[in-house]
């Protein structure tokens, strides 16, 4: 009972203004945040791996595995838009919409292959001259998120 | 830098404090610097940059998150070929020309070869020649010079290529 009175006298005593000891965060914040804004790295580079076939790599893999049966899909990247080719499936080109490409259309034909063929992975990039790289390494990177990682690229 | 006499900040609990005595309100600071904090942490890496872009140069971005390999880089600006940030060929001086190789590049990879695969035959530990070749190129490099580059790289042997690019948040 005596407790619980003086306890609310001493509540009521310091009510309004009750501070907080905030000497040693501040002291934490001066140190870190100076060391954190020196090692902060704001962009991260990447890279995106791409192999050439080669005949010293044809022949050392040729025997290591047998060859499976590749089904060869061929994107093509041209001024106007897209056009994939597949074995035994047609798609429509896919035309640039106001200067953009049609992205959406290009994820779901891919889904449409990785439907039929569920093992393949493999996918020839042939962009024509004119192709920014940047529209390149978008078009890589939809490939990878369908489920297409093996990319090459065909002049 | 660093408090030590809390009580020029009256920072001390339960003292009465005399009239006139400085305060320091310090909540909406410890709120910024909290938020600092965070974001900070956020972009945080224990390991450095490995790789360092060459300038007048714009990579592009992607999604990819693979960690660039060390090994030589090719950078294409908009007016130079690099290799390793040595100027080889100016851009314009091989515009319009008819052959896909560009020689100037490929003697300059065939040197570095030469030498890594030295260094390969001189000692096991060392990493002799890989055949990879990291490719920076700017964004608004165009298809028939990134071709060009990549059949030039691909006939001294460096078939596996990195295109270095800006990870995407």
């Amino acid at each position: 009972m005596n407790l619980k009175q003086s306890m609310k006298r001493r509540l009521r005593g310091h009510a309004g203004e009750t501070d907080v000891n905030l000497t040693a965060v501040m002291n934490i914040f001066l140190i870190l945040i100076p060391f954190l804004l020196l090692t902060a790295t704001f962009m991260r580079i990447a890279v995106l791996e791409l192999t050439l076939p080669s005949l010293e790599r044809r022949d050392r893999t040729a025997s290591a595995q047998p060859q499976q049966s590749i089904v060869l899909n061929i994107l093509q990247i041209r001024d106007e838009g897209f056009l994939l080719k597949s074995p035994n499936l047609t798609f429509p080109e896919l035309p640039r919409f106001g200067g953009e490409y049609n992205w959406q259309g290009l994820k779901e034909q891919l889904q449409r292959i990785k439907k039929k063929y569920p093992d393949s992975e493999d996918v020839i990039i042939s962009p024509a001259n004119t192709i920014r790289y940047e529209t390149i390494i978008a078009v890589m990177d939809h490939c990878r998120e369908a489920g297409f990682p093996n990319i090459s690229i065909s002049g | 830098m660093i408090f030590q006499d809390s009580t020029t900040l009256n920072l001390r609990t339960g003292r009465r404090r005399k009239r006139g005595t400085f305060t320091l309100r310090l909540t909406s600071m410890i709120d910024m610097f909290t938020i600092l904090l965070v974001f900070l942490l956020k972009s945080y890496s224990a390991d450095g940059q490995i790789m360092t872009v060459a300038p007048d140069l714009r990579l592009p971005e992607s999604t990819s998150k693979t960690k660039p390999p060390l090994v030589s880089v090719v950078a294409i600006t908009r007016e130079w070929i690099l290799v390793d940030g040595r100027p080889i060929q100016k851009l314009e001086e091989i515009a319009d020309n008819e052959t896909l190789i560009i020689p100037s590049l490929q003697n300059e990879l065939a040197r570095l070869r030469n030498i890594s695969e030295g260094i390969g035959r001189l000692s096991q530990q060392m990493q002799g020649f890989s055949g990879t070749i990291a490719i920076q190129g700017d964004q608004d490099l165009t298809f028939d010079l990134l071709k060009r580059i990549m059949l030039t790289c691909g006939q001294v042997g460096y078939n596996d290529m990195n295109l270095a690019v800006i990870e995407k948040e």
